[in-house]
């Protein structure tokens, strides 16, 4: 008998019995106070197999949930364990397209709102940064989501996205902006057509024309002296990167970005990421399907909502 | 609101008294909500449910469904009281008596959008309640349940017209309350306090119903008004709402009813937020599946022996 069928549905099984184990609740908890990324109820089956694959590289250092939770709390073992399990969470996390609740929010109320505003004071151009691109899915989505806006809300507008990761070998795959199934597997077809070259086999490559929209840089977040020049941004993205931080420079970075972003300009996070008790300058702004920071402007009065 | 206008809409929402759909429980249930919590008489609350047997058989259903957090099944409303607690079971018969008043009439449309919004505000206010230890968590479940119960009235009252409203203030995405005002030059907050009133609701439910979209006309007494309209405008931006996107951003933070609400219930300003929206997208399966519940026909299982 293949026992590959036999596994599938007995795993999810464990797997919807220990997310009532408490020491997974601790987890939830602990990963939350340190990386600030929250697995809401729905979404703890994740963080419960990135811990279960964790137990089974760990060499034998822990082989229960229990054990799992003394290793990640103990003072020798707690950093290189919590970089093992974010890796373990935000694995296969990258793609193209990957929060459409975010592109819905920034064509219907975000841009139209800040072009608005923006216009009245003859200011005709927008800075998106996209802070620790990775291998470059991110600012990629954004160029084409604002190269379609060039068509509508952003006709006469000029736009240019910083894309900035910490390591080179990321930077250099997301330059080349060759994508297999798995990257692409969200990107609506109408994008592929239009933005995107056959590459070997069915991977795509995206087209010059996108490419020229974004400018990648290495830069290093904890570098005080580079981020200061960052300055007047209207759209910052930093998603699933400040779970790598601990709190002080979570606040460090956080306080740049704010003071990065022109007013009423949005810092965007990763979808399970939160800035609670790491900035309270940013205001929260609920969106439908999705949270931004905004950076408040000195006009901004106070809201009444119907 | 014109002189005239109200009195058209109050003689359209008197109409509604006499719908056949009206379930007979439906007074003395009213009249069991208005008497004290501790007063209340468990063998009256089973008597009621047990009145009806396809209400009955409905109550059940909600009861055991997985928005109430339940192990076990319960088989019997003397169960279902017993561990659900008096008011919880009210609430549900309430569900169940509303249901059947809203189905019977010509126009009702798809109310199941109503449900969700209102099973779902329901719902998260309790929740809400509960983190930011507001006194009577209960009683917000109650407000929440009703908040809209104008809408119900508006599609009962004026069934062609409000289809109208509906449709329109979802294909421009803007917030129904907007295109109330613009189209029929009332709300459903009017409509509903009026039934609210005939019902002889509580005060503090009624005055829910009628000023959940304006806050700032809310007695200082009553924290349920500023905490159902947060609830509300939570449900509305996390997939719980009219059955369309509103497309605005809302600074909850910055809104009156945030400041108002925190002066009664100082824990709200140490609540995360972001982690409660993050909570909230575990509501809307839930909720989905207690208002398949509600919906449900209820041929086989009504059928099925019930003991009480």
């Amino acid at each position: 008998m293949p026992i590959e069928i036999l596994k599938g549905p007995a795993v999810e099984a464990s797997e919807k019995e220990d997310s009532r184990d408490p020491v997974y609740l601790k987890i939830r908890d602990l990963v939350y106070q340190s990386c600030g990324i929250y697995h809401s109820e729905e979404k703890l089956y994740l963080l419960i197999s990135a811990c279960k694959r964790c137990i089974a590289q760990s060499n034998g250092r822990a082989s229960t949930g229990r054990e799992y939770l003394a290793l990640l709390t103990s003072p020798t073992r707690r950093e290189v364990e919590m970089r093992e399990l974010m890796n373990q969470i935000t694995i296969g996390e990258t793609c193209l397209f990957r929060s459409q609740a975010q592109l819905n929010a920034l064509h219907n109320v975000i841009l139209p709102e800040l072009t608005a505003e923006r216009s009245k004071i003859g200011l005709k151009k927008l800075r998106v940064w996209s802070a620790g691109c990775s291998t470059g899915e991110e600012p990629y989505t954004l160029a084409m989501f604002l190269l379609e806006e060039k068509e509508k809300l952003l006709r006469d507008w000029a736009f240019d996205i910083q894309a900035t990761d910490l390591n080179d070998n990321s930077i250099e795959t997301a330059r080349a902006g060759v994508y297999g199934d798995y990257a692409l597997r969200n990107t609506p077809e109408v994008f592929k057509r239009k933005y995107f070259l056959p590459a070997e086999g069915t991977r795509l490559q995206v087209r010059s024309e996108v490419k020229a929209c974004i400018t990648f840089t290495r830069l290093n977040l904890n570098d005080d002296s580079r981020l200061v020049f960052m300055k007047g941004m209207d759209l910052i993205f930093c998603c699933n990167v400040l779970i790598y931080f601990d709190l002080n420079s979570k606040r460090r970075v956080v306080q740049h970005f704010f003071s990065n972003l022109m007013p009423n300009g949005c810092f965007f996070l990763g979808q399970a990421e939160s800035l609670f008790q790491v900035n309270d300058q940013f205001r929260l702004i609920h969106l439908p399907g999705t949270t931004v920071y905004r950076k408040s402007g000195p006009e901004t009065a106070k809201a009444r909502t119907p | 609101m014109s002189v005239g206008l109200r009195d058209g809409l109050k003689k359209r929402v008197e109409r509604l008294r006499t719908l056949p759909s009206s379930p007979a429980v439906l007074q003395p249930l009213l009249e069991l909500l208005r008497s004290p919590s501790e007063q209340i008489d468990l063998k009256k609350v089973v008597q009621l449910v047990s009145y009806d047997k396809s209400i009955t058989a409905q109550c059940l259903r909600i009861a055991n469904s997985s928005l109430y957090g339940r192990a076990r099944p319960t088989e019997s409303i003397q169960a279902a009281v017993l561990s659900l607690g008096i008011q919880r079971v009210e609430d549900i018969l309430l569900t169940c008596c509303l249901q059947r008043f809203s189905s019977g009439a010509p126009g009702a449309g798809d109310s199941t959008v109503f449900w969700r919004h209102s099973l779902g505000c329901a719902a998260v206010c309790r929740e809400l309640a509960e983190r930011i230890q507001y006194t009577d968590p209960d009683r917000a479940y109650l407000a929440a349940l009703l908040h809209d119960l104008g809408i119900l009235v508006n599609s009962l009252a004026y069934p062609e017209e409000y289809a109208l409203v509906l449709a329109k203030a979802a294909e421009m995405g803007v917030p129904l309350v907007e295109q109330e005002m613009h189209e029929l030059g009332f709300t459903h907050s009017e409509s509903g306090s009026i039934l609210g009133a005939m019902w002889q609701l509580p005060q503090a439910v009624n005055e829910v119903i009628a000023l959940h979209h304006d806050v700032s006309n809310a007695p200082e007494d009553n924290p349920l008004v500023a905490l159902v309209h947060i609830g509300d405008m939570l449900c509305r931006l996390r997939g719980l709402g009219y059955g369309y996107e509103e497309w605005r951003g809302v600074d909850l933070g910055a809104d009156p009813a945030w400041s108002d609400l925190a002066r009664h219930c100082p824990q709200l300003c140490k609540m995360d937020l972001a982690r409660f929206t993050m909570d909230l997208d575990a509501f809307v399966p839930r909720v989905q599946a207690l208002v398949e519940s509600v919906f449900s026909p209820n041929v086989k299982r009504q059928e099925a022996p019930i003991s009480h």
